[in-house]
């Protein structure tokens, strides 16, 4: 595929401005164009965490070149060349817009969709989320077109929002208006995912296990074609989705065929999911950085923990639930254990990100061929507001950001992530 | 639950306003006027409601959901709220007349429904039941598959359950491992391989202080070393104590291991116990535990894990697989025949697996290709076993087994009402009530299987929609700090249990347990609130304070005392409705609410002001609540709410009795916004038992729900009107609950789909609710 490379450098100079224009926009097709020179792939990945962050201690209090950083903050200091603030971004359609109550539902549903998912328990409608416009234009060119990434286990925070389907909660990526792609949650199951579980097979016998798969999926497809004939629009509907994945799977094998190598993890598989947070965290990122250093995927989304989430962080003393705590009505107590939960997750992420830079490619590191943005779909998470989102954006693929910016746009500037 | 009213089945209802000489003028208009529209009006709309635009019995109607909501909360005295005058209780009573009237008429006119249920795929506890019951495998597909999504409070519902890329691969493995365990033509790995979990690297944890489980897959039948890692010692004159290995809780073996020292080691003392046993390939969970070993008891917390005071669990070691001449019986009833004496033989094996698996009579054309894999493997030089295993795991990814899937000769014409067919039938019995549908494929009569399902009914089969009543999401969410239970610790001699994994699955089973009773013993459905007995296990016995019942079986208990009566007194709801260090009332009312009462509060409004807004609320927890509910907006849902949710303040936040909170003496007194007040748990048990009819609503809406795998739709509260009339003909018993929905127009029916250009429910229709 030929693809004009625009020059990322022009379309973003000034981040500030660029931002003013739906901003993935004017970046997808650079970013199709998927290498840089020297070769090494350009990645992207969205890190998000629920029930929104106290403002108060991630804002700095100026624009420009961004000096020490604010305290929650602080542990990305070693690498604050590359971090850029984007500041004031409001997302409209996280907002009730008449829909009434359900702001986590909606603030996650509408993060990466940019569109206001339809209310409902069962009818869910969202739209196709900008990771996935992403990988529909360079997934061809890796194993996995992209992956979803998770540490929560959908099933451990109680309630969904008002009237919100749990699919807005437990999901980030939407590969359509009604699928979402489900993050994996266990390391285990990333392991295999990402490495094959058929690691003691010899060629041979994986190209025998390879082509009884492509015979299965075959089978499946004829019937599946042979059962949709009779069919309500609805049904149909639901095995079109069900051929979608045989179909990506299918894909899959070609690609694995085609790099029959099996690649080194430099790591055990790991046993299950761990009970402590910080090292599941360490756990599935160890895993992404191997998938982006291997090139297994260039797309990445990963939902830290869902919005609405009341898990309790005993390891940094604090009992309580986290959703619960951010309805802090203003209580000094509640809102610095927020500040605590807060500071937690953005160390495990800064944590990430220092082994991505000490990981060598071409001239630079591989964060230096990245963009990672590192956000919550609210800010105040007391009040629920969609306004001046925190939002951080590392690395910028390949020097092609200015970086080092606290930008600022005009409050309220409307925040379309995407589409 | 609310009936929604959803895109174009909307029919508009038009006659003349004029119900037994009362008119909306004369009736409905007036109390409008006088008590609703000063804040429910076209400018402020107080909770989204404006009450202004309605003229006529037609617009009654046509926002039919928004008027039952009215109704409710005037019968309830929750509107008008305080400060407000109510009317006249004449000109209430006409009020509601008019309005009930109103919905009576138009539903008389509405025409039966059974409405349409979406192609749907097996849930994760649907396919591992369905792989379990097909092939006699344990897959526990929840440790495999992405969680499903779910809606309307159940995982089960078509409509929001999608196949992503991930679940397909899933599916794919999942199929290759099955038909590997339940055929097991493949040859054992040439050398065994060793699996080790230890606690020191959280790969077993510790459920006791004399017990650790860890969950293991066995991949291949066969035997197995299995070592138990037992570190430390105790004294001299230590008795040995029975060492037990149980796998997914049935005891599979047990040795008596020494725990006084060995004389052999000095430094790090250490043994290890060994045993060989053979094991079923699948997902199991298994526990080491030291039978009735009281020496514990005898040491202080710090000794418990001290090697020189004693010895305790630590590691368990799998080694295998070992050949064995053990044919496992599932086997032997895959494989009927002997797949070597040719194709006629391996055809028929196949037949029987794909009719299973499919849940229909199967055709020439089902089966061909099914051959065909059996050919390819044997091609490849494989036996005819694996040729078999191969077509089974073709088979576990089609859509044929994957989808419950039904037929209209008309799939696009809605008009097309048609029963669904028997085969079909017994497949939704089979998911519903556990009834097996191996046998009700092979085409039975209707009133055969309708008896069976009675049958299934009473026999209380293991899965019967039990969930209905408790929330999946029931998740006993995080566990409960550890502070706070040092704080609340009791006095006495026994220790207070510590909430963990083992709590936590003793709350499930309670609920689940006392769920099934009430169905196999066909109970009145009051007993949800009100029986005197439940069922318990040592661990949860200690929890609430009852003494005589030990170990870890479970037990049905009488109760002598009022604490624990009906659902309302058992932790895991007590749990899943607080916060993980303290309760909230406003959540428990809320639960009442929505799982009792079937009347869930509409969400908060939109932008909530922050209540106190820099002042603190000081005192109590009732006390700030209280203060919170001096703001008339909020006190129009919550006066009712915290009410109920105070009524079980007694119970902390993982459900223990108490009778104070930190500093203060706890008051589960409640006064309802219609006066009536109650007095604790018991007192509100009684408040609820007057509301029977609530309960078996909600009840019937969310088997219905269940048992469907969609939301009910406005049409369908007709049927739920007639399943409750003939219930409580009835008794109110609840097998006749689930024999009423087996037997529903839903439940037998369906009609084709109505098709209608790319419209949802938007803006005006959403902002109108």
């Amino acid at each position: 595929m030929t693809r004009k490379a625009l020059s990322r450098r022009t379309i973003l100079r000034g981040v500030g401005a660029a931002v003013a224009l739906p901003f993935l926009d004017a970046m997808t097709p650079a970013m199709a164009s998927s290498t840089l020179p020297g070769g090494a792939p350009v990645r992207m990945a969205f890190v998000y965490v629920p029930n929104g962050i106290d403002m108060r201690f991630w804002n700095p209090d100026y624009e420009g070149k961004l000096k020490e950083l604010p305290s929650t903050l602080a542990p990305m200091e070693p690498l604050r060349d590359q971090v850029t603030l984007l500041s004031n971004l409001t997302h409209n359609n996280g907002r009730a817009l008449l829909d009434g109550a359900g702001d986590h539902g909606r603030c996650c549903g509408s993060y990466l969709t940019g569109v206001q998912p339809r209310k409902s328990a069962d009818d869910i409608h969202c739209g196709i989320s900008c990771d996935q416009i992403v990988a529909n234009e360079i997934g061809h060119l890796t194993r996995f077109p992209s992956l979803e990434i998770g540490i929560e286990d959908a099933r451990q925070a109680g309630n969904c929002d008002s009237g919100y389907s749990c699919a807005y909660t437990n999901n980030l990526a939407w590969r359509s208006e009604t699928q979402p792609l489900p993050p994996v949650l266990n390391p285990r199951d990333l392991f295999e995912r990402l490495f094959g579980k058929d690691a003691h097979l010899t060629p041979e016998q994986r190209a025998i296990r390879n082509d009884r798969r492509r015979s299965i999926l075959d089978f499946v497809t004829e019937d599946t074609h042979r059962l949709q004939g009779d069919l309500g629009p609805t049904d149909k509907r639901k095995l079109d989705e069900y051929l979608g994945s045989i179909r990506q799977i299918e894909l899959q094998l070609a690609k694995a065929e085609h790099d029959n190598a099996q690649i080194d993890p430099g790591m055990d598989k790991p046993y299950g999911v761990p009970p402590d947070f910080a090292e599941h965290f360490r756990l599935m990122t160890d895993m992404m950085t191997v998938a982006f250093q291997a090139d297994l995927t260039r797309v990445m989304t990963f939902l830290v923990t869902r919005e609405g989430s009341s898990r309790p962080y005993r390891e940094i003393g604090i009992p309580d639930g986290h959703h619960p705590l951010t309805h802090h009505q203003n209580d000094p107590v509640k809102m610095e254990k927020v500040v605590k939960i807060n500071e937690y997750h953005m160390r495990q992420f800064a944590d990430w990100m220092m082994r991505l830079s000490k990981i060598q490619e071409g001239d630079g590191s591989l964060l230096d061929n990245s963009m990672i943005i590192y956000g919550a779909g609210l800010s105040d998470g007391n009040r629920h507001t969609h306004e001046d989102l925190p939002t951080m954006m590392v690395a910028a693929a390949a020097d092609t950001f200015r970086r080092a910016d606290a930008s600022s746009t005009a409050r309220r500037r409307p925040c379309r992530t995407c589409s | 639950m609310g009936f929604r009213l959803t895109r174009s089945i909307f029919v508009p209802f038009l006659f003349a306003a004029t119900l037994s000489g009362q008119t909306f003028q004369s009736d409905i208009r007036p109390v409008l006027e006088d008590s609703c529209i000063a804040c429910h009006n076209g400018d402020s709309a107080s909770g989204g409601l404006n009450v202004e635009k309605y003229n006529s019995a037609d617009d009654i109607l046509a926002s039919r959901e928004q008027w039952e909501h009215i109704v409710h909360k005037i019968r309830t005295g929750e509107m008008p709220p305080r400060g407000i005058p109510r009317p006249a209780e004449d000109a209430v009573a006409k009020f509601l007349g008019f309005v009930e009237q109103t919905f009576e008429k138009a539903d008389a006119n509405v025409k039966p429904d059974p409405g349409r249920v979406t192609a749907r795929r097996l849930n994760r506890v649907e396919y591992s039941n369905t792989i379990r019951d097909l092939l006699g495998v344990t897959f526990r597909a929840q440790n495999d598959f992405p969680s499903d999504d779910s809606g309307h409070g159940f995982d089960n519902i078509a409509d929001v359950l999608t196949i992503s890329p991930v679940l397909m691969e899933k599916y794919m493995d999942a199929a290759e491992r099955i038909a590997s365990s339940a055929i097991g033509a493949d040859p054992l790995p040439e050398k065994p391989i060793e699996a080790e979990y230890h606690l020191k690297h959280k790969t077993a944890r510790r459920l006791d202080v004399s017990m650790i489980e860890a969950q293991h897959r066995v991949e291949w039948d066969g035997e197995y070393i299995i070592r138990i890692g037992l570190p430390g010692e105790r004294p001299k004159d230590a008795a040995a104590v029975e060492l037990a290995l149980f796998m997914d809780g049935e005891k599979l073996h047990s040795q008596m291991a020494e725990t006084k020292p060995s004389g052999l080691v000095y430094f790090d003392p250490y043994s290890v116990e060994e045993m060989r046993l053979f094991l079923p390939a699948g997902d199991h969970t298994f526990r080491v535990a030291f039978l009735n070993d009281d020496f514990p008891n005898t040491l202080g917390e710090k000794e418990l894990y001290d090697r020189e005071k004693n010895k305790y669990i630590e590691s368990i070691t799998f080694e295998g697989p070992y050949p064995t001449d053990r044919e496992p019986e599932r086997r032997k009833q895959i494989l009927f025949c002997d797949p070597s004496s040719g194709d006629a033989c391996v055809e028929r094996i196949l037949s029987k697996l794909a009719r299973r698996a499919y849940r229909r009579p199967v055709t020439k054309e089902d089966v061909a290709p099914l051959m065909r894999f059996a050919k390819m493997a044997q091609d490849e030089g494989g036996t005819p076993e694996q040729g078999i295993q191969l077509a089974l795991q073709a088979m576990l990814v089609s859509p044929h087994f994957l989808f419950r899937i039904e037929h209209d000769a008309d799939p696009t014409n809605p008009e097309q009402v048609h029963r669904v067919s028997d085969v079909e039938l017994a497949s939704r019995l089979s998911y519903f009530v556990g009834f097996d549908a191996r046998r009700g494929a092979s085409g039975a009569g209707r009133a055969r299987q309708a008896a069976r399902a009675r049958y299934a009914a009473r026999a209380g089969r293991p899965h019967v929609g039990r969930r209905a009543l408790v929330d999946p999401r029931l998740d006993l969410r995080g566990p409960v700090a550890r502070d706070a239970q040092s704080r609340s610790r009791q006095p006495g001699p026994g220790k207070v249990p510590t909430w963990g994994p083992e709590l936590k699955e003793a709350m499930r089973t309670e609920t689940e347990m006392f769920f099934e009773s009430l169905l196999r013993e066909n109970r009145p459905l009051s007993e949800f609130l009100t029986a005197k007995y439940t069922f318990l296990n040592g661990r949860l016995a200690k929890h609430y304070g009852i003494e005589g019942v030990t170990g870890p079986e479970f037990r049905r208990v009488e109760l002598n005392t009022p604490e624990r009566t009906g659902i309302l007194g058992q932790a895991s709801v007590l749990t899943v409705s607080s916060y993980p260090t303290r309760t909230s009332p406003v959540i428990r009312g809320k639960y009442v609410l929505e799982n009792i009462l079937g009347t869930p509060p509409p969400p908060p409004p939109a932008n909530v002001p922050a209540l106190d807004d820099g002042r603190q609320a000081t005192g109590s927890l009732r006390e700030r609540l209280e203060q919170h509910r001096a703001n008339p907006v909020c006190a129009s849902c919550h006066d009712r709410m915290d009410a109920l949710g105070f009524g079980l303040e007694n119970y902390d936040a993982i459900g223990r009795w108490r009778t104070e909170d930190g500093d203060y003496p706890i008051d589960s007194s409640g006064t309802l916004p219609s006066g009536e007040t109650f007095e604790g748990p018991q007192g509100l048990t009684a408040v609820l038992e007057t509301q029977m009819t609530d309960f078996a609503r909600c009840l019937t809406e969310k088997m219905l729900t269940y048992s469907l795998g969609r939301g009910l739709e406005r049409y369908d509260r007709r049927t739920v009107d007639q399943i409750l009339k003939n219930v409580a003909a009835d008794g109110n018993h609840f097998q006749t609950l689930v024999h009423e929905i087996v037997e529903s127009l839903p439940f037998t029916m369906r009609r084709g789909e109505e098709v209608s250009e790319q419209t949802g429910p938007r803006g005006q229709e959403i902002a109108s609710k």
